[in-house]
């Protein structure tokens, strides 16, 4: 703009140099003094836009600085202040899933013969091939004076409402952060990463089976040493394995101690090794938990309250399930090493979980010392003596993915170098992946209490004598996973995955009535298999 | 060796226990100021600095932040966190007030002079050998002359401009307010471009080579005239002007925030010593202090001086009649 006026206002002023010989040739002096103030008007005339352009410039940079900017991106849509410190974003993730099971039981054997639906040979309802919604979440997240935030996302998908995450955070530090409300518990590393960005349809028995999902309470973390070392440290209600707490109730006893620490010590070199990053997560409680009066067999740990959980397979069929009389009684201690390596185009995520409950079996007491038990009218429960035990389950999972499209691999999502495109012929991204993963359960877990020899099983009127039914749950399933990804976008993403599910127990013997004392009667599970198709759009 | 280290670094650690004040502070202070007080804060921030340091030991850093004096009070309320104020007019101060509470309602009574350590004048720059003959401000009004002045909406300058303008109109027309209005009507018709503070006139004026004649500060047309063009430039006085008056105040909130208080006002008293009274004068602001303003009467011009409370009621209610939406500016720059 500047550059024309003043070439504008060269070629005038040239014209009037070029004039003026011309007009003293015409020894003309009236005439040129009017060439003059001619030309000299035109130049302030010139000057005057030109610095009319220079001083909008200028206002117009000026309210750059307090224009609110409109945000849309492939990141999510929102809007921000101009300096930055006020954001409002308006993020979605949507998974619209299909399962096909080849084979596979459904749930614990004989929990509901009366149920409609075949039963296969050993007695358990087939799983059902469905199709359903996965997550359906859109976020509301933000921040405040540049130093505050918020994030809010609820869950649509299976039928009802319910919290995701709802929290706030108060950013001091990179080194020094406090959050509050529902979160996802820093604890396992594939929990970390996003429902959106997960490599498989499901994630391991590490995460989905033995560490916490989301609790509530609060945490402080913060990245130190040069961005080099992550920590995490929170106190929170506390919620069973894979537990998704969704109220504010605890359980009697103390709050969960939650912390991980994560490095990646390399992270500003060049070599390959700036992809590594290992740590470390644990969890510590105490507390007892409530034993359901009725003694239904309900589908959810939570909803029973006895602050233990159940286990799924990939497939998301529940195939361990501690038995009714079960409560948590004591200490429960989880640890998880874990480590992730990204070099180019190859990731991978090796992780470890323990988890040690203390457990114990209660009995239904009357009160006025019947021997006969009427469960429409029991006054309390006892805790059957010397039935604490301390079980320690196992998981673990490797998985690796390669990227074929020549995109490097992130704990994050991807983006395709080429979106697919049929008209301009982009394939989007292709990711193979694969990953092994296994549950193992304390075997004590299926003795009776007081005989660690003596299997047990429950039974529907009388104390059994075992934590959970070895005839009806798995004492360990290992799953193979095998899965492509097509990232049609950043925010698009079909994925296939077939996985086979091996289980040990968890089944009575074909010809069977009841288990022996050293396990004779036991049978495994049929295998799982089935393939798990997603079509999902996050942004 | 290892017992002497010790000893120093025992010694060492008992003085940084017991002897903290020992120790200087950093301190940062923010003035946001208006368009054309650069050079003078430049000159006084210096030797603030060396006056607090031979006082307290504290090295401060006071930053200037400058522009129109309206669009500064409106940042300051905005959350520019000034830990002093130093505007064009008092109006802008009393926002401070108003708008956001920064500062308690009696502001204007806690330093002397009601808190203007230094005053002020509208005169013309014009070109060497004044080529339009101006001499007075009904010159301003006739065909032909450009005249640069910034706009009142944003700048205190241009509002102290139009009011000295406004206020020779009413007197040259006996008190009569739509002739009045229709003078600085054509007046500002010859105005071909608004810039939003009074530096930005200067560059104008100036470095732009626009307008025949700059209404300008006083200090602004010296600084110009002795400065940014030596040679080039006149001053020429009108036959009257206004007494502008530019306050100062401490931004309590942001100053109690920031833990600077004691600095703040240290730093707004400072003004008033003879030792900032004599950098005010040499840059062309005319000193309160009588003994510095008696040393440099010389320097200023004498000029018929009218005051803003005198001939428009006071701030308030200027602001409102001419420069609110709306008002008189309004009404005849938009003709």
């Amino acid at each position: 703009m500047q550059f024309k006026f003043t070439k504008f206002a060269t070629a005038l002023i040239a014209s009037g140099i070029i004039s003026l010989p011309l007009a003293a040739h015409a020894n003309d002096s009236s005439e040129l003094e009017e060439l003059r103030g001619l030309v000299q008007e035109l130049s302030q005339q010139v000057k005057v836009l030109a610095r009319k352009g220079e001083i909008t410039e200028e206002e117009t940079a000026a309210a750059k600085k307090t224009t609110p900017v409109v945000k849309a991106s492939a990141s999510g849509f929102g809007f921000a202040s101009a300096d930055g410190k006020n954001e409002i974003k308006f993020r979605g993730l949507v998974q619209s899933d299909g399962r096909v099971y080849t084979n596979g039981a459904n749930d614990v054997r004989a929990r509901s013969r009366n149920r409609a639906g075949s039963l296969d040979a050993n007695g358990f309802h087939e799983a059902q091939d469905t199709a359903l919604l996965r997550r359906v979440r859109p976020t509301i997240e933000g921040k405040i004076d540049g130093k505050y935030a918020f994030r809010f996302t609820p869950e649509f998908a299976g039928g009802s409402a319910s919290v995701v995450d709802a929290y706030t955070d108060a950013n001091f530090d990179p080194a020094f952060n406090v959050r509050a409300g529902k979160f996802k518990s820093a604890v396992g590393l594939e929990r970390l990463q996003s429902g959106g960005d997960i490599k498989f349809l499901e994630r391991s028995y590490v995460t989905n089976a033995i560490l916490p999902n989301r609790d509530l309470g609060v945490s402080v973390y913060g990245d130190v040493a040069a961005n080099k070392l992550n920590y995490n440290l929170g106190l929170v209600n506390g919620v069973s394995d894979a537990g998704n707490i969704s109220t504010g109730t605890a359980y009697d006893g103390r709050p969960e101690v939650t912390g991980r620490i994560f490095t990646t010590p390399f992270n500003d070199s060049p070599t390959a090794l700036s992809g590594l990053g290992f740590g470390i997560g644990a969890t510590y409680t105490k507390f007892t938990g409530e034993q359901n009066l009725n003694w239904t067999d309900s589908n959810s740990a939570d909803a029973t309250r006895n602050g233990l959980p159940s286990y799924v397979s990939e497939g998301q069929q529940t195939f361990f399930r501690y038995g009714a009389n079960a409560i948590a009684d004591g200490e429960r201690f989880r640890i998880a090493p874990q480590a992730s390596y990204y070099f180019g185009p190859f990731g991978l995520i090796a992780e470890y979980a323990r988890v040690q409950q203390d457990v114990s079996l209660t009995q239904k007491n009357e009160g006025d010392g019947s021997s006969t038990i009427d469960n429409s009218n029991l006054t309390y429960l006892q805790t059957l003596s010397d039935s604490k035990r301390r079980l320690k389950h196992d998981a673990w999972e490797v998985a690796a993915s390669w990227l074929l499209t020549g995109e490097d691999a992130s704990f994050k999502g991807v983006k395709p170098k080429n979106g697919f495109d049929l008209n301009k012929g982009g394939l989007g991204a292709w990711e193979l992946v694969a990953r092994y993963s296994r549950i193992d359960l304390d075997k004590d877990t299926f003795t009776k209490a007081n005989n660690a020899a003596e299997y047990g099983a429950e039974n529907a009127t009388t104390i059994a004598g075992a934590y959970a039914d070895a005839t009806k749950s798995a004492r360990s399933a290992q799953t193979w996973t095998a899965g492509v990804n097509w990232y049609l976008s950043q925010n698009a993403k079909i994925a296939l995955n077939f996985e086979q599910t091996k289980f040990d127990g968890g089944a009575l013997a074909a010809g069977q009535t009841s288990v022996g004392n050293t396990g004779l009667g036991i049978a495994d599970r049929p295998d799982e298999k089935a393939i798990l198709g997603r079509f999902q759009v996050a942004f | 060796m290892k017992k002497s280290l010790l000893a120093i670094a025992l010694l060492s650690a008992i003085y940084g226990i017991t002897a903290p004040s020992a120790y200087a502070k950093d301190v940062n202070l923010l003035n946001v100021s208006y368009d054309p007080t650069r050079e003078f804060y430049q000159d006084f921030n210096k030797a603030f600095a060396a006056f607090w340091k031979t006082k307290t030991g504290d090295v401060v850093t006071v930053k200037t932040s400058h522009g129109g004096s309206g669009k500064q009070a409106r940042a300051i309320i905005d959350g520019l966190d000034a830990d002093v104020a130093t505007l064009a007019l008092a109006y802008d101060v009393d926002q401070l007030q108003e708008k956001a509470k920064l500062i308690p309602k009696d502001w204007q009574s806690r330093l002397q002079h009601n808190s203007s350590p230094y005053t002020s004048t509208i005169v013309f720059l014009v070109r060497k050998g004044n080529p339009k003959g101006i001499k007075d401000w009904n010159d301003l009004t006739k065909s032909g002359v450009s005249v640069i002045t910034p706009n009142p909406k944003t700048s205190g300058g241009a509002r102290w401009n139009y009011l000295a303008a406004w206020a020779y109109a009413k007197k040259q027309n006996g008190g009569d307010e739509a002739k009045t209005k229709e003078f600085v009507g054509k007046l500002f018709k010859n105005v071909p471009v608004l810039d939003t503070g009074a530096r930005g006139s200067t560059t104008t004026f100036v470095e732009r080579g626009i307008g025949d004649v700059l209404l300008a500060w006083e200090n602004e047309a010296f600084l110009a005239q002795k400065e940014l063009g030596v040679g080039k430039f006149e001053i020429v006085v009108p036959s009257l002007s206004i007494l502008a008056e530019p306050p100062v105040t401490v931004v309590d909130k942001f100053a109690k925030k920031h833990g600077n208080e004691v600095v703040a006002k240290a730093y707004l008293d400072y003004l008033y010593t003879e030792e900032g009274q004599e950098i005010a004068a040499k840059n062309y602001y005319r000193p309160t202090l009588a003994s510095v303003a008696k040393k440099y009467e010389g320097q200023f011009p004498k000029v018929n001086l009218v005051k803003i409370d005198d001939e428009f009621g006071g701030w308030q209610k200027a602001q409102k009649t001419h420069f609110s939406d709306g008002g008189t500016f309004d009404q005849i720059y938009q003709k």
